[in-house]
């Protein structure tokens, strides 16, 4: 029998997990309490902001949310450069979150089998080109709209960082930076990371791997078998 | 019998509505409160309708009507000699005789009781255009506040000049591009401000954020470049500093009212590639999710034995 693989396998360890709860909660409070300020001239935005205690009270929990979220930031940021200093994380090809030749080919070729061109499905690592686009597009998200709302929430503080010839528009910049960027965000994680964990057909209605950070054997090797293989493939030839 | 009971429910009904309003203004109110319609004066129509109700709960409903209207005297309808308006509002309705569509008297009448805020009035920016230049274009009293007759407190919601309507009422002329060409103010100045974080925070209702007359002043309005000005780049910085303490001459600079456009370019092109970014991901995620459904139905329902 297969003594030597596990039944599960763990995907993300409990910090990894917590640091996904507390991004989510503080970017859905951070969805909830900005969307009426981008649209006020609706009349559901009005309404919209009376359900959240007002407009004072909204800005005070979307402050709050979003230094929540800026610090999660910074916690993920240390803890991946400890585990890239203590070697716990691996840059093999198939390991690694760094965005790789393979990533375009995996892309071309999944559309390609989904168009009906191709019958060969791109095999994934531990992170899939989806996976990849997800992470870093929430990374630079974060750091786009934490920094520049980090600066309106501080605007006299900010104020002495910007050279004197950017003054004339960087206000404006910084406000496009933050709204527009925003309204990406939110449809990105609304449209995309909401099909592919919540209504892909395997999932529906949700990936639990979130919540438990655990892998069946089964599902790892359907969704990643590069890793699988590269993890558990030796041991799977023994045991045959 | 019967004629005794009605002539003293008559006296009774009369001496009934006569308790709010003295006598003077009853009799005025007696025909002004049923009249309809306007008549057609020098330079305008007239109308000559005064809803009572809404004056006796005005802030003047206790004043007789020949307070204000100094020219009718007992004798309603004959003009008076100048000898009954007192000096200083005959003076004053000399100089704002321009804008007066009616009568300057009644319009300089204000200066009986609010001399104080009319004298910041003729000092300021929309006094001086009036009574200066002679500009009937130039805001006075009434066109802020609306009629006096209405007049309620700014802290009510029905006030012109409550901050939920002062912009609005700021627009009624700050709005117009004829306005902004004539006095070369530069268009969508409210348009700029409703944009802004001040605002968008002002439509939704936030009681502390600044509408116009927080940072511009209200009677005592000044042009920008005058150095009473509260907006002078020199007095921003006590201006701003009202709610951003310690507001540096470097930040004050932040608030302009200028449109982003291509004199501006920097945010003017920085939205637009952002706005191509912005379409090129949606481009890429709706493609990409709405390919995958149609081949995911694909495999489940037609390949399926293949699977298997």
């Amino acid at each position: 029998m297969n003594k030597e693989i596990p039944e599960e396998y763990l995907r993300f360890n409990i910090i990894e997990r917590i640091q996904h709860i507390i991004l989510f909660t503080t970017f859905l409070l951070l969805a909830f309490t900005g969307w009426a300020v981008k649209y006020p001239e609706i009349e559901q935005s009005q309404w919209w902001i009376r359900v959240w205690g007002g407009p004072e009270t909204a800005g005070m929990i979307h402050r709050v949310a979003g230094i929540t979220m800026l610090l999660d930031f910074i916690w993920h940021v240390i803890y991946m450069i400890y585990r890239i200093a203590t070697g716990k994380i691996s840059f093999h090809k198939y390991k690694t979150l760094i965005p790789l030749p393979k990533d375009l080919t995996d892309l071309v070729k999944n559309l390609l089998y989904f168009m009906g061109a191709s019958r060969e499905k791109p095999l994934f690592g531990r992170f899939s080109y989806l996976h990849k686009f997800d992470y870093w597009a929430v990374f630079w998200g974060m750091a786009i709209i934490g920094l520049s709302g980090l600066f309106l929430t501080f605007p006299v503080q900010a104020s002495h960082l910007f050279p004197a010839w950017s003054l004339n528009w960087i206000w404006e910049l910084i406000f496009i930076m933050h709204s527009d960027e925003a309204l990406l965000a939110i449809v990105f994680i609304l449209f995309f990371h909401f099909y592919n964990e919540h209504l892909r057909w395997e999932h529906f209605p949700m990936n639990m791997v979130w919540l438990t950070g655990r892998l069946t054997m089964e599902k790892m090797k359907h969704e990643h078998p590069l890793e699988y293989e590269l993890e558990f493939g030796d041991k799977k030839e023994v045991d045959k | 019998m019967k004629r005794v009971c009605m002539t003293a429910l008559l006296w009774f009904l009369l001496l009934f509505f006569i308790h709010p309003a003295n006598a003077d203004t009853f009799g005025c109110l007696a025909c002004h409160s049923t009249m309809k319609g306007k008549v057609k004066a020098e330079k305008a129509l007239v109308d000559v309708h005064v809803d009572s109700e809404r004056y006796a709960q005005s802030v003047h409903g206790g004043m007789d009507c020949t307070e204000c209207h100094q020219k009718f005297g007992s004798n309603p309808h004959q003009p008076q000699d100048d000898g009954d308006i007192s000096g200083d509002v005959a003076a004053l309705a000399k100089n704002i005789s321009g804008k007066a569509e009616v009568d300057p008297v009644a319009m300089a009448a204000c200066l009986g009781c609010h001399d104080d805020v009319y004298g910041l009035w003729q000092q300021s920016i929309h006094g001086m255009n009036i009574i200066e230049k002679g500009q009937a274009d130039g805001a006075a009293c009434t066109d802020c506040h609306g009629s006096p007759h209405y007049i309620t407190p700014a802290t009510e919601p029905s006030s012109l000049v409550n901050r939920n309507n002062v912009v609005k009422s700021c627009g009624e002329c700050h709005e117009k591009e004829s306005i902004a060409e004539k006095y070369n103010l530069g268009t969508h100045i409210l348009e700029r401000y409703y944009e802004s974080f001040h605002g968008k925070k002002y439509v939704l209702g936030h009681q502390n954020v600044p509408t116009c007359v927080d940072c511009h002043r209200s009677h005592d309005i000044k042009k920008w470049d005058d150095p009473e000005s509260p907006v002078l780049w020199d007095n921003r910085t006590v201006t701003c500093g009202k709610c951003h303490e310690g507001a540096t001459k470097k930040f004050v600079t932040s608030v302009t009212h200028k449109p982003i456009g291509k004199d501006n370019p920097v945010p003017y092109y920085f939205e637009k590639g952002l706005i191509v970014l912005l379409l090129g991901t949606f481009l890429f995620i709706v493609s990409h999710v709405v390919l995958e459904t149609f081949s995911e139905i694909r495999d489940r329902f037609f390949r399926k034995r293949k699977e298997e």
